[in-house]
């Protein structure tokens, strides 16, 4: 929306970095959409969580406590995008109750910070696929490291295998693509305007 | 809205208990040293033992009642029985020749350091389940949010965005139900993915409407001023020393 | 761009001032501390969920306060009072997520009010508030305009409310162009007929034929037999155990009927609806849909038996553009007849066929919401705040098709707090209040 930028006083570079408070917001609110996704698919995962049913299935599912990284940034273009919106996601989550409880802000936090990390080294400038595919690989990792030094500390290298391989797959297909999907969707229906577009 | 799936509502009975009147901070950072020290060992007692002070004392100092830390709580049973079979039948030790072997069920093996570890790690997770639940029934998010600003220097503009974002979770839960309505009248399957676009869309417009209400409000504009002051005080520093000596002792028994 | 739905706006208690004059006089009126650069203008939005920031009413209305960096003291003692000057004393502790629609609304303005700006900015404060929020608004209104602190700015359709207590009135055109600016009165003498010709709302009582383009078709209450399409027998419904939100509800929707349903906010009309299409399931009591439980249908049999045409018109969009929306799930005889709607309803496809729907205007999306709600011609079309942000030409376009609908042998069932779509739109009044029918102009209720 223009209007918003209008009310800047005249003459006030726009420096991209800076926040203003619709990029907060917008960022905030993706979170606590995922967040209410999350308190669902918590739920669904603890019913069909590994052990009941093989896990390399159970992991192609992971994918989606990792979209707000990827979705968040690539729709404000704001460092610590990532980092912002998961935490928040994984807050509400949290206030909704969820298995890991508070440690869903951990691990909402590495989630988050991995794929700050790849933004931060395009300097917030390259948002094609491939490097959405990156960030969504690195947040996995992530979440990978920490799952198995909290949850899954005693299973074998079989297990660990299972869940990077099947962890990766959802990163991409359901981090990365269908962040990308969810961004084009999103800018047609006109919401996004006035934020960074993919041509720029 | 599902039984299972709800904000709390932490009544002023819960606030203005022990553990309420902790600053949120604190409860925080407890739960968090906890999780990280029940990391440091497998072995079961550490976290039932925690377990059963987080319950005990959610009941007791912080004012919950036991129906709602149980409705809470039980849900994630089920976490914890299906974290614990995982490591079971995965577990490293059930190849280990050197490893007690109990049963076997077909091919697996399954030994008894592997069931003591799958028990460790269950019962963490119901550990955690309970440090958390406990948290979020005695904690107002508004207190935690200013804790955050005015005691752990969090950015303002970031922190209470959030909260005003947060304020919309009601508003996107009833447009959830409306926009899985619109599809079954359409002869669609209610639960798609397309559902997070119509979802987004409303939240992201709502964001810009919040934008503009706190913008309009001063939001950012300047220094600002506090309406609820918190600060540290000496039940902080006692509730912070006793979670300490809990964490040690629980780690203790687990030697 | 939309040549119905543009910009009409009315201002009220602009004083012929130029507007940064009157924010420096709101400023020197207010006694109040200065210490931090102070904004002259506050704005207050249509939907009124969306402008709360706090979870508690009285940190809501100090969050303005806390920007401005006003002192602890001083701000306990100005957040009261700005709750009293608009009726909710003693609200400080509620959480502004569960007050109605019109308390909520007046929070907004106290929130903005209590920085004591010089101007204030209202976008249609009333469009989705029951009459009795609406007219509590517009009391404040009313008596902010008395005492004369703040110009204020009002854009609003409801004419009748707005325009008594406006000083200058602007009227803007389809294109955003003025059309007429000056006193009430002097407008609605010189450029009455122009507003009208351009689909503006005048207060009732102006020149003009009153809005009635069904009354002449007007078909005699069940004049299509009393085949039942809906029926509801002792309803009770609750979301939560011990706050009923319908407790008894019978009624009987019989092909030909036009119904309103109304009552305020929250007396759960939206929800009777949803009962009605099986997308909740009751309590207690029996709901049948063409002679079968709603929630038993297939999602493709229900489709059938009813159209849902949603409060928010945005909420039932689920296609990337109209004419996708139009078409999604029809077969070719009913793709014909949506054609065919849009064209009725102003919207062709040949000009908004590629655009996303959810860069309509608004009283654009309401009628694509119509025409996905009426083409599989469904045997009951319910609706929820069907003329939600409309001028006079859309509730007119919206009038005419609902009536051709029902003179088919379907039946319609809107929820509504627009006492002017009761009139012209319906037959048949069922009024809620507190989880009862209080009301039934058809069936005598005990
Ligand atoms: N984000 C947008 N993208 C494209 N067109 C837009 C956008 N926002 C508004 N418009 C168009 O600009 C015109 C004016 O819109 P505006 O919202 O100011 O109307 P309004 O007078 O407030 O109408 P209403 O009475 O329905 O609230 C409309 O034709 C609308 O379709
Ligand atoms: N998902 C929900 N969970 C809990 N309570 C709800 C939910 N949806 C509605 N309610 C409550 O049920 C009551 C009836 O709500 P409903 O939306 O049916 O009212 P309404 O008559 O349509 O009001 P309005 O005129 O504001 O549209 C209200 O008190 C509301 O707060
Ligand atoms: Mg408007
Ligand atoms: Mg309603």
């Amino acid at each position: 929306m223009t209007t918003l930028d209008r009310a800047r006083p005249a003459g006030t570079p726009v420096r991209a970095e800076a926040w203003r408070t619709r990029d907060i917001l917008v960022t905030a609110v993706i979170g606590v959409v995922f967040g209410v996704v999350f308190a669902y698919w918590n739920f669904i995962w603890t019913v069909i969580a590994p052990g009941a049913i093989p896990p390399l299935q159970a992991f192609l599912i992971y994918g989606v406590w990792l979209v707000p990284a990827v979705l968040a940034p690539v729709i404000v273009r704001k460092p610590g995008a990532a980092v912002f919106a998961e935490m928040v996601a994984a807050g509400v989550s949290t206030i909704f109750g969820s298995p890991w409880g508070p440690d869903v802000l951990l691990s909402g936090f590495v989630q988050g910070a991995a794929a700050e990390l790849i933004f931060a080294m395009t300097l917030y400038r390259n948002w094609s696929l491939p490097v959405l595919g990156i960030a969504a690989v690195a947040s996995a990792a992530a979440a990978w490291i920490h799952d198995w030094v909290l949850y899954y500390a005693d299973a074998d290298m079989t297990l660990q295998l299972i869940r990077a391989v099947a962890m990766a797959v959802s990163a991409l297909l359901i981090v990365a693509g269908g962040s990308y999907l969810l961004e084009r969707s999103l800018r047609r229906t006109g919401v996004l305007d006035g934020f960074g577009s993919r041509a720029a | 809205m599902s039984a299972w799936l709800f904000v709390p509502d932490v009544g002023a009975e819960q606030q203005e208990s022990v553990i309420g009147r902790t600053n949120p901070l604190v409860k925080l950072g407890i739960a968090i040293v906890w999780l990280l020290g029940l990391g440091l060992t497998v072995d079961v007692r550490p976290p039932l033992a925690l377990l059963a002070v987080a319950l005990a004392s959610g009941v007791w100092l912080g004012a919950i009642p036991q129906g709602v830390l149980g409705r809470r709580i039980a849900p994630f049973a089920v976490a914890a029985v299906a974290i614990a079979v995982t490591n079971l039948l995965f577990s490293g030790h059930n190849t280990d020749p050197l490893a007690t072997e109990l049963f076997r069920i077909g091919p697996l093996r399954v030994t008894a350091e592997a069931v003591a570890a799958a028990a460790g790690l269950g019962a963490r997770i119901a550990a955690i389940v309970s440090i958390g639940a406990v948290f979020t029934l005695t904690t107002d998010v508004t207190r935690l949010i200013d804790s955050m600003v005015q005691l752990g220097r969090v950015s303002p503009r970031f922190a209470y965005g959030a909260l005003a974002a947060y304020q919309a979770v009601p508003k996107i839960v009833e447009d959830l139900a409306t926009l899985r309505g619109a599809r079954r009248l359409r002869g669609l399957r209610e639960w798609d993915p397309r559902l997070l676009v119509g979802l987004l869309v409303r939240a992201i417009r709502h964001a810009d409407q919040l934008a503009i209400a706190m913008d309009a409000r001063g939001f950012g504009s300047g220094p600002r001023t506090t309406y609820r002051p918190v600060a540290w005080t000496q039940l902080d520093a006692v509730v912070a020393g006793s979670a300490a000596v809990i964490l040690l002792m629980a780690l203790i028994l687990g030697r | 761009m939309s040549d119905t739905e543009v910009a009409r706006a009315d201002f009220a208690g602009f004083d012929g001032d130029d507007a940064s004059r009157a924010v420096d006089a709101g400023s020197r009126i207010d006694a109040a501390p200065i210490t931090a650069a102070r904004l002259g203008a506050g704005i207050v939005l249509q939907d009124p969920a969306s402008q709360l920031v706090m979870e508690r009413v009285g940190d809501d209305v100090a969050f303005g306060l806390e920007n401005l960096a006003w002192p602890m003291a001083t701000m306990r003692a100005r957040v009261p009072d700005a709750l009293a000057a608009v009726g909710l004393t003693g609200f400080e502790g509620r959480r502004s997520t569960r007050l109605s629609g019109g308390e909520q609304q007046r929070v907004a303005i106290a929130g903005v009010l209590a920085t004591r700006p010089g101007l204030l900015v209202l976008d249609e404060p009333t469009a989705s508030l029951d009459p009795y929020g609406a007219a509590a608004v517009f009391a404040i209104l009313t008596e902010l305009q008395s005492r004369g602190e703040a110009t204020i700015v009002l854009v609003e359709h409801r004419a009748t409310l707005a325009w008594p207590i406006a000083d200058l009135v602007l009227a803007l055109d389809d294109d955003g162009r003025p059309i007429a600016v000056g006193a009430p009165a002097d407008v609605l003498r010189r450029s009455g007929k122009r507003l009208e010709a351009a689909g503006i709302w005048l207060p009732e009582g102006g020149p003009g034929p009153a809005v009635g383009a069904a009354g002449s078709v007007r078909h005699p209450a069940g004049a299509l037999g009393t085949f039942p399409i809906l029926e509801l027998e002792g309803v009770r419904f609750g979301f939560e155990p011990g706050t009923p939100v319908l407790r008894s509800v019978d009624l009987q929707v019989v092909a030909g009927d036009r119904i309103a349903l109304v009552g305020p906010n929250g007396s759960g009309k939206t929800t009777l609806l949803r009962l009605a299409l099986g997308l909740l399931k009751p309590i207690a009591g029996e709901i049948r849909l063409g002679g079968r439980a709603p929630s038993r249908l297939t999602s493709l049999e229900l489709t059938r038996q009813a159209g849902y045409v949603v409060q928010d018109p945005e909420l039932g969009f689920l296609a990337d553009s109209v004419r996708q929306e139009v078409e999604l799930g029809l077969d070719a005889d009913q793709v014909r007849y949506a054609h065919e709607l849009c064209d009725r309803l102003r919207l062709p496809l040949e000009r908004f066929g590629d655009a996303s729907p959810y860069r309509l205007s608004g009283g654009e999306q309401r009628r694509l919401s119509l025409v996905t709600g009426l083409a599989r011609r469904p045997l009951l079309l319910a609706l929820d705040e069907p003329t939600y942000g409309q001028d006079r030409r859309g509730h007119e376009a919206l009038v005419a098709a609902l009536d051709e609908l029902v003179g088919q042998g379907s039946a319609m069932l809107a929820a509504t707090h627009d006492e002017r779509f009761v009139r012209d739109a319906t037959d048949r009044r069922v009024e809620l209040e507190d989880g009862w029918v209080v009301a039934d102009d058809r069936e005598d209720v005990a």
